[in-house]
């Protein structure tokens, strides 16, 4: 079997903007097929790793492999097989949909299938002949996710994919994800929402302030947060019980007809006691980006993970 | 390169339309004024200028001839109306869709810096040649064009000298573009330097000490409308070797940027210290 050098590999990658660092190291390494997720707040350097992959800004130092390629030395052949989604999508206002399209299917030598084009355009409830000047964010976005997987590229580098788009089209791309990773392409993408990277990755890596925290699987993310549970009683009910329970913390019970709580790692026990309980309602609270990262961060300001 | 020019020049069509359509309905005007202009007395008429206004024009010594005609009216200040055109469009040839945040997915897809920037050079220059050769062939079309009495290849010959100048201060905003904070400041500056240099020239006429200076500009190489008496192809080979010595600067700085994902640089000039690592 032939060796396939892995899609993305990253050695400490640093980036300056100026006086400001957005990269301070980054080491990264992305297996081929893989849907992996880059996770980090805003500023955290997640679009300006993605941008040195791409050669559109030049890394101050480390050194960078995409699909075995050095992007800076031959940066055509790496965007030959890379889709690139921006995460702030700008597009020639003059143009309607269709023209852009074939404007970008020109500058990749007119390579493009356009039925396969047609049927992207149908999943993403996209019209090809709207004036992009009258397109609203959303509908920018759906350009955007057609542009990058139209030429069924072998890595797709997405910056925030599903930002601005409503529920139904967010399950379409990750439908069209799917079926660009069962057709063999990698995707690396970024995003600062938890839950949309545990729909989506198979691995995640976690970058604050130009470095990478932690590489892990979603799974893993999930259980080391805490989550907020908000109970209602069908009838009064003394849910005290819940409070004394291993991993859950701040119960409170203001009525006999409300409670809530923080409930750390596996959820059986509580479900277990909730059974003995008249629970009409329970809301979970997915963990914010930034309770997770209370949760790297919490030991005077030194990373626990 | 290819798809990049064709790309170009259709960003550029409306203006390419605008402009040429423009200088063609200013041209047939001053073509129609033609045959009255020679059947005036013009003598006593030129005594009255003042010494000034006759340096700025120097056609118009000879304004009931062909060549001083089509200089004084038309050639010798399309340096600065087209020049507007040529600073906009070279200004914004690359930075304009940076700032617009577009060039960030263009350089995405498997298009070499290099091509992205000669095709659209290429564009440029095009779209300056059609924009001049529409209001040229409008100096040709009427009857009245007859009293003036040149070939066609006469009529086009002062649209090679405009079209190097139009190349060399379009060239100019272009480099200015990849080396200042914004379009706006490349534009400004690029235009500037052409007023100046046009004033320059004007009053060097007047002042021999200025003349010296003015040597050294590219105005002072500009024919106007006496190229239809012959073209000084050195000065011709000159202005265009001094354009492309410009693009070819501003491509190295092209090819060398970070290209940013929209808006204009940082207006700061002197550099900042680097700010110690920020503890997590």
């Amino acid at each position: 079997m032939s060796y396939q050098s892995p899609a993305i590999e990253l050695v400490g990658l640093q980036k300056s903007y100026g006086p400001v660092r957005a990269l301070r190291g980054v080491d990264l390494t992305v297996e081929r097929g893989e849907v992996f997720g880059f996770l980090g707040p805003n500023g955290a350097g997640k679009t300006t790793t993605i941008r040195c992959m791409l050669d559109l800004i030049r890394p101050d130092g480390g050194t960078i492999r995409a699909l075995g390629l050095d992007p800076q030395a031959q940066p055509v052949a790496v965007q030959a097989r890379v889709g690139y989604l921006p995460g702030e999508l700008n597009l020639e206002p003059n143009l309607r949909v269709r023209q852009m399209l074939r404007y970008l299917g020109a500058l990749r030598g007119n390579r493009i299938n356009w039925g396969h084009v047609a049927e992207l355009s149908r999943q993403l409830q996209l019209d090809l002949d709207t004036p992009v000047k009258n397109l609203s964010k959303g509908n920018k976005q759906k350009v955007g996710i057609v542009q990058a997987l139209m030429a069924r590229p072998e890595l797709l580098l997405l910056d925030e994919p599903t930002s601005g788009l409503d529920p139904l089209i967010q399950q379409a791309v990750y439908r069209l994800l799917r079926e660009a990773q069962d057709g063999g392409a990698t995707i690396f993408f970024s995003s600062h929402v938890i839950s949309e990277v545990e729909v989506l990755a198979s691995r995640v890596a976690i970058i604050r302030h130009g470095r990478i925290v932690e590489t892990l699987e979603p799974r893993q993310l999930l259980q080391m947060t805490s989550r907020r549970l908000r109970l209602r009683f069908a009838r009064p009910a003394d849910a005290s019980a819940l409070g004394e329970l291993a991993g859950v913390s701040q119960f409170a019970q203001p009525d006999p007809l409300e409670a809530s709580l923080v409930v750390e790692g596996a959820m059986d026990r509580l479900i277990v006691a909730l059974a003995g309980l008249p629970v009409a309602d329970l809301q979970t609270e997915h963990p914010s980006l930034e309770e997770l990262f209370l949760t790297y961060y919490r030991d005077d300001g030194k990373e626990v993970a | 390169m290819f798809a990049e020019l064709r790309f170009e020049l259709g960003r550029l069509k409306g203006r390419i339309i605008g402009w040429g359509i423009g200088l063609a309905v200013y041209a047939l005007m001053m073509v129609l004024l033609y045959p009255n202009v020679v059947s005036m007395d013009f003598d006593a008429y030129l005594k009255a200028f003042p010494p000034e206004m006759m340096a700025f024009f120097p056609g118009i010594a000879d304004i009931n001839a062909p060549a001083g005609y089509l200089d004084t009216y038309y050639f010798n200040y399309m340096t600065l109306i087209a020049g507007i055109l040529a600073v906009g469009v070279g200004a914004g040839l690359v930075v304009q869709q940076e700032e617009a945040g577009i060039l960030d997915l263009i350089l995405a897809h498997p298009i070499s810096r290099t091509v992205l920037f000669w095709g659209r050079y290429l564009a440029m220059l095009l779209c300056l040649a059609m924009v001049l050769l529409i209001g040229q062939v409008a100096w040709m079309l009427p009857p009245e064009s007859a009293e003036l009495g040149l070939t066609w290849q006469e009529f086009l010959q002062p649209c090679l000298p405009l079209w190097a100048e139009l190349a060399l201060f379009g060239s100019l905003a272009l480099l200015l573009s990849l080396l200042l904070p914004s379009r706006r400041a490349a534009s400004g500056l690029a235009g500037a330097l052409l007023v100046g240099n046009y004033l320059l020239v004007g009053l060097a006429n007047l002042n021999s000490d200025i003349k010296r200076i003015a040597e050294l500009t590219p105005l002072h190489y500009y024919q106007g409308g006496y190229a239809v008496l012959g073209i000084e192809w050195g000065w011709f080979a000159g202005l265009v070797g001094v354009a492309l010595a410009l693009a070819v600067a501003a491509w190295a700085l092209f090819m060398r940027r970070d290209i940013r994902v929209g808006g204009e640089h940082e207006w700061r000039l002197l550099p900042q210290r680097r700010r110690p690592a920020q503890q997590p």
